[in-house]
């Protein structure tokens, strides 16, 4: 067993550490914040088990909560999170309708595009999020060595394509653009707006530090899928472990109690 | 009659610290970019500008 395989199993354990800790939170306070971090967190934990289990053996379903759970919704879910937290309008509710049937559409297309997985193309011996995409070969590109290739027409023209696990032109592979978008704006950017209200008005320093460390953790994975789509999957799997444990300490640091209380003396009218 | 002290709860941050002055907001600013850099990507993945 490498170590890469190894990794997401240590990533499970922390985001099942974390989904636990948040929940209790909404367990206890009802916020609806706590309860879409923790849905989105648990999403977060079946992708990183789900990649786990897919770098040992093949399994559909366990594919399935991968692609829905783990590439698709976590992120949008925790941002959504963020978002109910800071901003109290209408309109967020409006946004959580749409976040909650969006979800469901793409779990709907996820499973119409089960019976047509290609699972020949499936190794244990790379990442799953480099084995997923049906990808067509530009005019002079050459496949990778290990790469399984087939020309199939689309749309009219014959073109020759790295064969993946989803075939060319899923549907559901354009959801995930959208959710991801949403996610990192909300969860990111959120995370940074909220660092920099502290820091300009020069309170909570624990707060400061843990939005800080909850932004470069999702800016982390977010920066590692990215660079596993262009193909560097190595720093996958060790940037999934390094966000659970950036972003759970950094909530952890951003939840506790104040280090110390500031007397500061205030004129107060007697009564 | 003005007087008395009131506790403020909230704790501040230190002052002439580097960590607060000169690390914090540059990482505030290195992050904010990168996010933007990858918005730019996936809705470039989004209207089929980047292909993978």
């Amino acid at each position: 067993m490498s170590i890469n395989q190894i990794l997401p199993f240590f990533s499970t354990a922390i985001m099942l550490g974390f989904t636990v800790y948040v929940l209790q939170r909404y367990w206890v306070r009802r916020a609806p914040h706590f309860l879409f971090w923790g849905i989105g967190l648990a999403m977060f934990g079946a992708g990183s088990f789900a990649e786990a289990y897919l770098s040992l053996s093949w399994n559909r379903w366990i594919f399935f909560a991968w692609y829905l759970f783990g590439a698709a919704l976590n992120a949008a879910w925790i941002g959504h999170g963020t978002l109910t937290l800071l901003v109290r309008k209408t309109w967020v509710h409006i946004v959580t309708v749409i976040l909650v049937a969006g979800s469901l559409f793409a779990g709907y297309l996820m499973l119409q595009v089960m019976p047509k997985l290609d699972e020949t193309v499936f190794t244990t011996s790379k990442p799953v999020s480099e084995q997923y995409g049906t990808k067509v070969l530009a005019a002079g590109e050459t496949a990778p060595a290990d790469a399984q290739t087939a020309t199939i027409t689309d749309n009219g023209r014959q073109v020759t394509v790295i064969k993946g696990l989803l075939p060319l032109g899923s549907p559901v592979r354009l959801t995930t653009p959208f959710f991801n978008i949403y996610g990192l704006l909300t969860l990111v950017g959120g995370a940074i707006w909220s660092a920099y209200l502290f820091w300009r008005k020069r309170v909570l320093p624990n707060r400061v530090i843990g939005n800080v460390l909850i932004a470069a953790g999702a800016l982390l994975i977010g920066s590692a899928s990215t660079l596993t789509r262009l193909g560097y999957g190595q720093f996958l799997y060790i940037g999934e472990l390094l966000c659970a444990i950036l972003m759970f300490t950094g909530f952890r640091f951003a939840a506790r109690p104040q280090p110390d209380e500031v007397a500061q003396p205030v004129t107060v009218a007697a009564g | 009659m003005p007087g008395g002290l009131q506790t403020n709860k909230k704790s501040h941050l230190p002052g002439n610290s580097l960590m607060f002055e000169k690390v914090i907001p540059a990482l505030l600013i290195l992050m904010g970019i990168l996010t933007i850099a990858l918005i730019l990507f996936a809705a470039g993945v989004l209207l089929g500008i980047v292909h993978f």
